[in-house]
């Protein structure tokens, strides 16, 4: 009678502390799947620092390969979702100089990682291999864009 | 601000029964008390081949005291996590159960000791409901924490090799629990103030970026205090612990592995050249080596016999209240299993599976300790969490390594489990700072 009564206690604790264990387990798994967050504390992270907004990959850069008013080498970085081409002190791309340039010129769309341009009624228009754009035109690795004196290649990637 | 207003307002608005984080720890511990009720009758009717009242007084006792804790639970921290107090209450049950298999006068003791470490962590929960008001005490907590290193250094009574312990008015303490706590709290508010410049490299070795020196400083500061306590306490499980949790603190800190690696490294070096230096540190080197030498020896006797009563237990174990644990006279035939060799008589008796359960419950606890920390949103709860997380799983994992012959056997308390005021008050302390972090962290995400 005692080696029942001892032999059914000893199963029994073994059975609930196992079921202890699964009830708390269970949600291990769903944590698993869930958000991967970390508990690392970098620089810029965590305490005084606001909730830190993913900065935007780039889009790419357009090289200049010839102008008369950039250092040829120099890019553009596309780290903004709009970036401005033209004369305008504004502009992230500075032409100033140039007189076959308007104040603002072009307008690259960088979003998403796929750019486009769009010329803004510049007085002596915008190329895109060579062929003067009317519309918002889509922007290839490779694609020659040019500015009054100032040739470009779209290159993908690229430093912040 | 606005985020945690509404927060306050929807948990003050919703009750103190339309809980749901409340609600599931309060299942828990129900299961945790039949848990205890079925092990303290086990051991009971093994003992004297009938059921009497005195394992349902006991179980009650400990159900009043943990339903006590929930119910403060439920009116200070509402959204805190529902793990980790009933975690807390499966150990101490188990370790309780088996303490009373080994004597029902120590079993006493420590019951005392668990409702002092439940009001404690009442305590604690109340006073630092808002966990930031812990960072002001930050050189307090240091200061502490050295003051009772070297109390312990200077007044230490040698128990069993290692000098781990104080005697005060009747008691022993052992001061190196609570230090562990302050130092965790200390090295929180250091480590959030300083970690951009030990995360900023300033040149490059091989690739490598090494911080400038000057802010590597502490780390050396730290490992050379770790030696110290490894010779002056003869205690390698100790030193390593507190340096393991220093090391995790920086990682967490900063992000970069280089100071663990770095840190190991020093580490490593220290202790073998404190080998040289400090021969009774050998002599446990030894004993965990090859005990088998000489198993009458004081070096081997206590591991021999614990690996001895481990085997005996099998897989299902001999069962409650009928392993071979205690000798004809009735003492422990494991010198101090109560506090060193818990874990023995855990799987003599309930065997592999048993053990088992007691080491997926230190994941458990670990792992709501790390997920505490990661839901943290500000660096000193991140860091303290993490800290004390890596306190309890590291001090586990030491001394159950220590127990199978992984490590050199230390001193070291199992959390929660082993006899002992200090080791059982001071981890129901960190349970009681682990929830308050969680609270404030589930609260800003309400």
């Amino acid at each position: 009678m005692v080696d029942q009564a001892l032999l059914l206690l000893r199963i029994g604790v073994l059975a609930l502390l196992y079921l202890f264990v699964w009830r708390i387990a269970r949600t291990a798994i769903r944590d698993v799947r869930g958000s991967a967050e970390s508990m690392i504390l970098s620089p810029g992270h965590g305490f005084d620092a606001l909730p830190k907004v993913e900065a935007p990959k780039p889009a790419g850069r357009l090289l200049v390969v010839a102008s008369d008013v950039l250092p040829v080498g120099a890019a553009v970085v596309l780290d903004a979702d709009e970036v401005l081409l033209g004369r305008d002190p504004s502009a992230a791309a500075m032409l100033e100089g140039d007189t076959f340039v308007s104040a603002r010129h072009a307008l690259v769309r960088a979003r998403n990682g796929s750019p486009t341009v769009s010329d803004l009624g510049s007085t002596n228009g915008t190329f895109v291999n060579g062929e003067r754009i009317s519309a918002e035109t889509a922007l290839r690795p490779g694609d020659e864009l040019s500015v009054g004196s100032t040739r470009m290649i779209y290159e993908t990637g690229g430093k912040r | 601000m606005a985020a945690a207003a509404a927060g306050q307002r929807v948990s003050e608005s919703r009750g103190l029964l339309a809980l749901p984080a409340r609600n599931r720890e309060l299942g828990l511990i129900v299961l945790a008390l039949a848990i205890t009720t079925a092990g303290f009758a086990a051991v009971q009717l093994a003992r004297a081949q009938e059921f009497a009242s005195d394992p349902l007084i006991a179980a009650g006792l400990f159900a009043a005291a943990y339903l006590s804790a929930h119910i403060v639970m439920r009116a200070a921290l509402p959204d805190a996590d529902a793990y980790v107090l009933p975690i807390t209450a499966v150990l101490t049950a188990i370790g309780l159960i088996e303490i009373y298999r080994i004597s029902p006068q120590l079993a006493r003791d420590q019951g005392v000791w668990i409702l002092v470490g439940l009001a404690l962590f009442i305590a604690v929960v109340v006073a630092f409901r808002n966990i930031r008001r812990l960072e002001e005490l930050r050189y307090t907590c240091g200061a502490l924490a050295v003051v009772l290193l070297l109390l312990t250094i200077g007044l230490g009574t040698e128990v069993n090799g290692a000098r781990l312990w104080i005697r005060v008015a009747g008691l022993q303490i052992q001061p190196g629990e609570f230090a562990k706590i302050l130092l965790v709290v200390f090295l929180a508010a250091y480590l959030r103030e300083r970690r951009e410049v030990l995360a900023a490299p300033v040149r490059q070795v091989l690739g490598i970026g090494i911080p400038a020196l000057r802010h590597a400083l502490p780390l050396l500061i730290l490992s050379g205090l770790a030696l110290v306590l490894l010779v002056a306490m003869n205690d390698l499980g100790t030193s390593l612990l507190f340096y393991v949790i220093a090391l995790a603190m920086i990682y967490v800190a900063t992000g970069r592995l280089l100071y663990v690696g770095a840190g190991l490294g020093l580490f490593a070096l220290g202790a073998a050249a404190a080998l040289q230096v400090a021969p009774q540190v050998q002599g446990r080197i030894d004993g965990w080596l090859n005990p088998w030498v000489d198993e009458q020896a004081q070096c081997c006797y206590q591991i021999t016999q614990s690996i001895y009563t481990i085997a005996d237990g099998g897989v299902l174990g001999a069962g409650f209240g009928r392993g071979l644990i205690l000798n004809s006279s009735g003492d422990t035939i494991i010198p101090f299993a109560q506090t060193d060799f818990i874990f023995s008589v855990i799987a003599n008796e309930l065997g592999l599976v048993g053990v088992t359960a007691v080491i997926l419950l230190y994941l458990l606890l670990a792992w709501r300790g790390f997920r505490i920390a990661t839901t943290a949103d500000d660096g000193f709860s991140k860091l303290l969490a993490a800290g004390l997380a890596t306190a309890v799983a590291f001090q586990a994992f030491v001394i159950v390594g220590g127990i199978l012959r992984l490590l050199p056997l230390t001193g070291l308390t199992l959390p929660f489990v082993s006899y002992g005021g200090s080791s059982v008050t001071a981890n129901f302390a960190i349970a009681a700072l682990l929830l308050c972090v969680s609270q404030r962290a589930n609260r800003e995400r309400a």
